[in-house]
């Protein structure tokens, strides 16, 4: 039992992970109806500009480190809303008449472009975050020992996510990216600037996946220019596991996905941990081919 | 524009007429791109400084001699195409690539297009077993890796084993070796994980549940480094033991060194543990020219493989592959290889006992076991 609950646990901050980043895919397909392959290399660019600012500010060792990381996810926030939207502006913007298939292709070149541009800049080898930035202590519940860096890192997740949910639900933006969301002609019509709303999702998005990043990073010290990859495929899953458009949908499946793939390893086996995630997840769109929180398809996002 | 083409076709022209009285091509395949691109570019350096070095003394045969590298990406896919593509360039070899089973789906391209490949990383043993005429390689092979694994563990007087691979062509074969090996010992654990991951403590919780008085691991360093790190992470002290694709200082910046401290792992002898001058000397000047001392043994294992092929182009005064082929099988010793003593078999396996156990100690630094 003291097994099961550590896997829980091991899981569960997998899952935050997962979650975070799969709401930048949710977003942009809730508004675009476009998958961004893009996000997991602007999760990877988030890493590496993190560990850059970390090591050339020092802010850690001037303002201590709950202070200087937090002022370090900010300005990553900021820097990769910016990258979002000259991404939005160089790959997507130009093609948004054209089919959509089109616009996939882009995603796909714009991912190549930016891994590749990535180890160009900072080298093909592995690049470590400094040890000891965080403190390594763990707190021991039911026996199971979970050392309160996830934690954190788990409950900033839960955090972001209820923000943007209330900032999408309650303010006037919100509103317009719904309205966007369900039909774009018709938002036009209502006098709201599609291409405005569309650029907001571009802050939002590519800043979530940046901040999962440094967090990554944080967390477990190893980045290089492929992590994206990984991260990204996990992350899209979970947002088609939660019902792709849906925020809360994302932060379920996200959470779900990392479960079901420590419990999986645990109980079944290591080696097929990936192939029974996925068996979940057919198994989940067979019954529910939305996902399972995508029922009405005119409230997503 | 009509100008223009015509240009282009007059310059391709002076080109291929530079070609056939042109220079002796060599071929690397190496992950330049991809999981493993450290791996590839220090070998593409390696071999640029060694050409550089050749040519600077005067060439081969009278002739310069030229290296023309091919991204394999690290991917089985992309190295079949980065193969076809160096068949039609006219090299009169290739050395690479590093993965085992990257290097498996080249073998054949080449093999049929009577081209000699020199792999030096790739450990996996049925690579050799195909009785493939032209394929050699400068690394060992897991066989003897699993032995010399099988020894340690049984040195370290551990009863319960746990065996964990990541279901690569490399680190499966090497598993599977040390498992049948091992004698009188449990094997209480015995699975793959998936390389490229970030959170492994999944698994070591699975894995301590086991509980092994030792670990082998026979992945490479990226997820060795990780799992050395979570492992301190959940305060679990058991004695991992690791491969020879964990052979790599980036080990240690991912773990760190207090995570790293007292893991063993096998592998060929590291450049500052070679007793030749010549190791030495070029370990200096590669530092000279990137600044720092390569990190892999697999990038002056590339460097070998050079060596042995311009060095017996030069003894043959030919590149007629069935005359390089026999005599690299036959007749060919080199004492001043980069790695040691360099001479093959009839498979195009290297002869000697080259594997050595490593101990990381407090420091992070590699120490050669005797």
């Amino acid at each position: 039992m003291e097994e099961f609950f550590q896997q829980f646990a091991n899981g569960l901050a997998v899952g935050g992970i997962y979650a975070l980043i799969a709401l930048g895919y949710t977003m942009v397909y809730g508004v675009l109806k476009l998958i961004n392959f893009a996000h997991g290399d602007l999760f990877t660019i988030g890493a590496y500009l993190g560990l850059t600012v970390l090591a050339a500010l020092g802010l850690t060792e001037f303002y201590g480190a709950v202070i200087g990381v937090l002022l370090v996810a900010v300005m990553i926030m900021g820097m990769l809303a910016a990258i979002g939207a000259v991404l939005d502006r160089a790959a997507y913007r130009p093609l948004r008449e054209s089919p959509r298939l089109s616009a996939v292709v882009s995603a796909l070149g714009a991912s190549i472009f930016l891994q590749n541009l990535v180890m160009l800049i900072y080298g093909a080898r592995f690049q470590v975050y400094p040890l000891d930035i965080l403190p390594s202590t763990s707190i021991s519940l039911f026996q199971v020992d979970i050392p309160v860096v996830k934690v954190v890192v788990l409950a900033a997740s839960i955090l972001l996510m209820a923000v943007l949910y209330l900032f999408v639900q309650r303010t006037r933006i919100g509103t317009a990216i719904r309205a966007a969301a369900i039909d774009q002609g018709a938002a036009r019509l209502m006098g709201i600037d599609v291409n405005r709303v569309i650029l907001i999702v571009f802050l939002i998005g590519p800043a979530l996946g940046g901040v999962a990043g440094l967090m990554v990073g944080l967390l477990y010290g190893q980045i290089n220019f492929t992590m994206g990859w990984t991260y990204g495929l996990k992350a899209f899953t979970a947002a088609i596991l939660g019902g792709i458009g849906n925020i809360p949908g994302a932060m379920v499946g996200g959470l779900l996905l990392g479960v079901i793939e420590a419990l999986g390893a645990a109980y079944i086996s290591i080696a097929w941990k990936d192939a029974i995630a996925f068996c979940v997840l057919i198994a989940i769109l067979i019954v529910r081919p939305t996902g399972l929180l995508g029922e009405r398809v005119a409230e997503k996002i | 524009m009509k100008r223009v083409a015509l240009f282009a076709v007059g310059l391709l022209l002076v080109a291929s007429t530079a070609m056939a009285a042109g220079p002796i091509k060599i071929g690397l395949m190496a992950p330049l791109t991809g999981a493993w691109a450290s791996e590839g570019q220090e070998m593409k350096q390696v071999l640029e400084l060694l050409s550089a070095d050749l040519n600077a003394r005067g060439g081969l045969l009278g002739q310069k001699v030229e290296v023309i590298t091919e991204d394999d990406g690290g991917d089985p896919k992309t190295a079949a195409l980065a193969a076809q593509r160096l068949t039609t360039k006219g090299v009169a070899a290739v050395i690479g690539t590093y993965g085992s089973s990257v290097t498996e789906a080249s073998q054949n391209i080449y093999n049929e297009s009577r081209i000699i490949q020199i792999a030096n990383g790739s450990t996996a043993v049925r690579l050799s077993e195909k009785g493939l005429k032209y394929f050699f390689r400068t690394c060992p092979r897991d066989d003897e890796q699993g032995r010399v694994a099988a020894q340690t563990i049984q040195k370290m007087k551990a009863k319960n084993v746990a065996i964990l691979h990541d279901n690569t062509t490399y680190a499966k074969g090497l598993a599977a070796e040390a498992k049948a090996l091992l004698k009188g010992v449990k094997i209480v654990f015995f699975d793959a994980l998936t390389p490229g991951e970030r959170d492994y403590t999944a698994i070591l919780t699975k894995l301590k549940a086991a509980k092994p008085d030792v670990v082998f691991f026979t992945g490479y360093y990226p997820e060795a480094g990780l799992l050395l790190r979570q492992k301190m992470q959940m305060k679990w002290n058991v004695p991992f033991i690791g491969g020879d694709a964990q052979n790599n200082p980036d080990l240690i910046k991912i773990a760190g060194k207090e995570a790293a401290n007292g893991f063993y792992f096998l592998s060929t002898p590291l450049p500052k543990d070679l007793p030749t001058k010549e190791s030495k000397a070029f370990v200096d000047t590669y530092k000279k020219k990137y600044r720092n001392a390569p990190s892999s043994i697999y990038a002056l294992l590339a460097g070998d493989g050079f060596r042995v092929i311009t060095a017996a182009i030069k003894e043959k005064k030919s590149v007629d592959p069935d005359v390089l082929a026999a005599y690299l099988k036959k007749g060919f010793k080199d004492d001043r290889g980069l790695t040691g003593r360099i001479a093959f078999n009839a498979k195009g396996d290297r002869v000697g006992e080259l594997y050595r156990v490593y101990k990381v100690d407090a420091k992070g630094n590699f120490i050669l076991q005797k």
